[in-house]
């Protein structure tokens, strides 16, 4: 059985009772893998007597200096860094430079990295700085893997045909709506047509009919009075005018009703009621507002159409000019309207559907009239402590209410005027600059830029470049990790110091270095070792490191060519043995190698 | 892999007969194995008491001293030679443009980070 360096007598002890127990074997020996592996090389002349083993494992490392053939165990060394690190190193960097891949770098898939990437820089503070300023070099050195990525399908234009399909789709639907719509029409028609009928035949009879008779007419047809049945007349006329779709000449008839509209307005007082008094003043007053109105809106008229006239002559003048007035007004404009609109989305909760930036936390701006609301609402709930509550006693208390109300949208009519403006001069300017792009149609022509980016390979492809060398340095380097222990290289010096042996000795060792372990696979790791060993040993001295033959399995090999042999059984412990002595049997228990 | 596995049963098999004591026996189904870890030392303590020199190699006594070069320091998240180090987040790094991904990190990877080279806040 291979142990490591000075395995543990517990660990010795629970091993043999497993063995024993369970697998039945007759008898056992231990040995260390490193030494075994030394052994064997040993016998295929990669290395000699004297000389030290240099294993990079997976948990750890060792140097183990041999003298005589028999590892010196006092003088060994260890480090808790190995092939393990490296790999867990190498996952854990590159999960997370990429956290959106990180379920697809695997423990298993790190260590296939690291077996078919990793290198041992020979120099790793100049290979750094190769990666810092030389990019060609570092693009060469940096390796890519690329995940798994199915592009997303690409829509393919319609066809002519499917394009001809789809029209005429459209076409019959759209059909089908209009036909609905005329006969839902000439449907309405007909029912207004009837009604007008019905109801013309109701006021003949009234005409033709005496006082007590029309009010059984009356009764019967639901209708209060005479003026009822005309103004639903008049409706069901006007209605059914609509339904045929004359809209024309709307206005003269407006026109013609006003005179209508207002009958008791012509009649002289003295042959009227009380109650048709007061009608008539309200009626005066309806129609001279109306009238006002009218007046005001045809002097509107007027203004713009001047106004209208005086700027053609200007632009007839000097177009150019004119031009650049207008732009300069245009922008002045669209900016105020802007500006407005951000002032009313600013804080976000007039209308948050428009709000882009969020919710309104504590440090978000309020606006003017937001700000007033809060500072009302802190006063009153301050107010509230001052013991005599004196609110409601004046009218103007109450007015606070009205202030604190959100919807206090007074500046809109203003903004409409503005905007309306602004709608007026780009359309002018459309005219005259056909280039010309009005910022509010293309706001409205793109809505929203697509802000998420279809993924493309790029995003699945994990780079290795620093990672290469970076990982495996942490043999060397185990503080880049947090383990504060010296590195490989340096271990060798440790070791030859513990042996305290003179410096012919050390000599000797140094020609026969023999690395082992699955570690010594990774390229560049022989160089790298012996410009390290190089520092620590006296200039000009002499350094041969030699890989091991299999590094994986020469420990094996060595163990089986130890089973082998015709010493074996003296180094062997039985079950018997092991019940007499129990774990104190391990205590003081060493083979020794030499076959 | 899988079909020849399972058809030599070698997943599925609850017995081996090369095995003296079956696990299924040794630790019966649905029972605690009741296994307790001892520490290193307490281990190595038991070995010293039996009388054996002190200065004999042991499995704590052979692990390699601190380097007696200074540490280097490296940039946690490009690897470069790092000459600052943040205050806040305690993270090394190499240039500037590093420092702006640094603050843009959430704290679950800046400690993740820190992980790597053992330098995490613990909370106990």
């Amino acid at each position: 059985m291979t142990e490591c360096e000075c395995n543990p007598s517990f660990s010795r002890a629970r091993m043999s009772e497993l063995l024993f127990e369970t697998y039945g074997v007759p008898s056992i020996a231990f040995g260390i893998d490193d030494v075994f592996s030394y052994k064997y090389n040993q016998k295929l002349g990669n290395c000699g007597e004297d000389g030290l083993a240099i294993s990079c494992e997976h948990g750890t490392c060792h140097v183990v200096p041999f003298l005589k053939g028999e590892p010196v165990l006092g003088a060994c060394c260890r480090t808790n860094v190995g092939g393990f690190h490296i790999t867990d190193f190498l996952r854990q960097l590159l999960s997370l430079k990429y956290p959106y891949h990180s379920a697809s770098i695997t423990w298993e898939k790190a260590e296939e990295l690291k077996k078919e990437h990793c290198y041992v820089a020979l120099d790793y503070m100049s290979e750094l700085q190769i990666f810092k300023n030389n990019k060609e070099e570092a693009e060469e050195k940096t390796r890519y893997w690329q995940l798994p990525w199915v592009p997303p399908p690409v829509e393919e234009p319609p066809s002519e045909e499917e394009l001809a399909r789809k029209a005429a789709l459209k076409e019959k639907a759209g059909q089908r709506l209009r036909d609905m719509a005329a006969a839902k029409r000439s449907q309405k028609i007909a029912e207004l047509e009837k009604q007008l009928s019905y109801l013309e035949e109701l006021m003949e009879q009234l005409d033709g009919a005496e006082e007590e008779e029309a009010t059984a007419i009356l009764g019967r047809s639901g209708y209060l009075s005479q003026q009822e049945i005309k103004s639903a007349i008049l409706k069901a006329t006007q209605s059914l005018r609509k339904a045929k779709g004359e809209s024309n000449g709307n206005e003269e008839k407006a026109d013609a009703s006003g005179v209508d509209k207002y009958p008791l307005v012509s009649v002289p007082d003295e042959t009227l009621t009380p109650e048709q008094l007061k009608e008539k003043k309200k009626q005066i007053l309806l129609k001279t507002t109306t009238e006002g109105r009218m007046r005001a809106k045809q002097r509107r008229a007027e203004e713009e159409a001047l106004r209208e006239k005086q700027e053609e002559e200007r632009r007839l003048e000097n177009p150019e000019l004119y031009l650049e007035e207008l732009r300069a007004r245009y922008s002045e404009l669209s900016d105020r309207v802007d500006q407005r609109k951000r002032q009313k989305l600013n804080g976000g909760k007039t209308n948050g559907n428009h709000n882009s930036s969020g919710g309104v936390g504590r440090g978000e701006r309020l606006n003017a009239a937001q700000k007033e609301r809060m500072r009302l609402l802190t006063s009153a709930a301050f107010d509230r402590g001052k013991g005599e509550d004196t609110f409601g006693t004046r009218d103007e208390d109450w007015l606070v209410y009205k202030k604190m109300s959100k919807d206090n949208n007074d500046d809109d009519d203003g903004n409409d005027d503005d905007e309306s403006e602004l709608a007026r001069i780009a359309s002018k300017i459309q005219d005259m600059d056909p280039t010309f792009v009005n910022k509010a149609e293309a706001v409205q022509q793109t809505p929203e830029p697509p802000k998420v980016r279809t993924l493309t390979a790029e995003d699945y492809r994990i780079s290795i470049g620093i990672e290469r060398f970076r990982c495996p340095e942490i043999l060397f380097q185990p503080g880049m990790i947090g383990i504060d222990q010296a590195g490989i290289d340096e271990m060798v010096s440790i070791s030859l110091r513990r042996l305290m042996e003179d410096e012919a000795v050390k000599e000797r060792l140094c020609q026969s270095i023999l690395v082992t372990g699955g570690c010594s696979l990774i390229p560049g790791m022989i160089p790298r070792l012996e410009s390290g060993i190089r520092q620590f040993r006296p200039y000009l001295s002499t350094l041969k490191l030699v890989r091991a033959a299999d590094p994986l399995i020469d420990a094996w090999r060595g163990a089986a060519a130890f089973a082998a042999s015709s010493k074996f059984g003296r180094h062997t412990f039985s079950l018997a043995d092991y019940r007499e002595h129990g774990e104190n049997l391990f205590h003081r228990y060493n083979i020794v190698y030499s076959l | 892999m899988e079909s020849e596995v399972v058809k030599t049963e070698m997943v599925l098999a609850a017995t081996f007969p090369f095995k003296k004591v079956q696990i299924a026996d040794k630790y019966p189904k649905g029972q605690s194995r009741g296994r307790q870890w001892k520490h290193l030392r307490l281990l190595l303590q038991a070995a010293d008491a039996t009388s054996l020199p002190p200065d004999r190699p042991n499995y704590l006594n052979i692990q390699s001293p601190p380097s007696i070069y200074p540490p280097k320091r490296y940039c946690d998240i490009t690897g470069f030679e790092a000459p600052y180090v943040d205050p806040r987040t305690k993270l090394r790094y190499a240039d500037p443009e590093v420092f702006k991904q640094i603050r843009m990190l959430p704290d679950e990877y800046v400690q993740r980070y820190l992980a790597l080279r053992n330098a995490a806040v613990v909370l106990r």
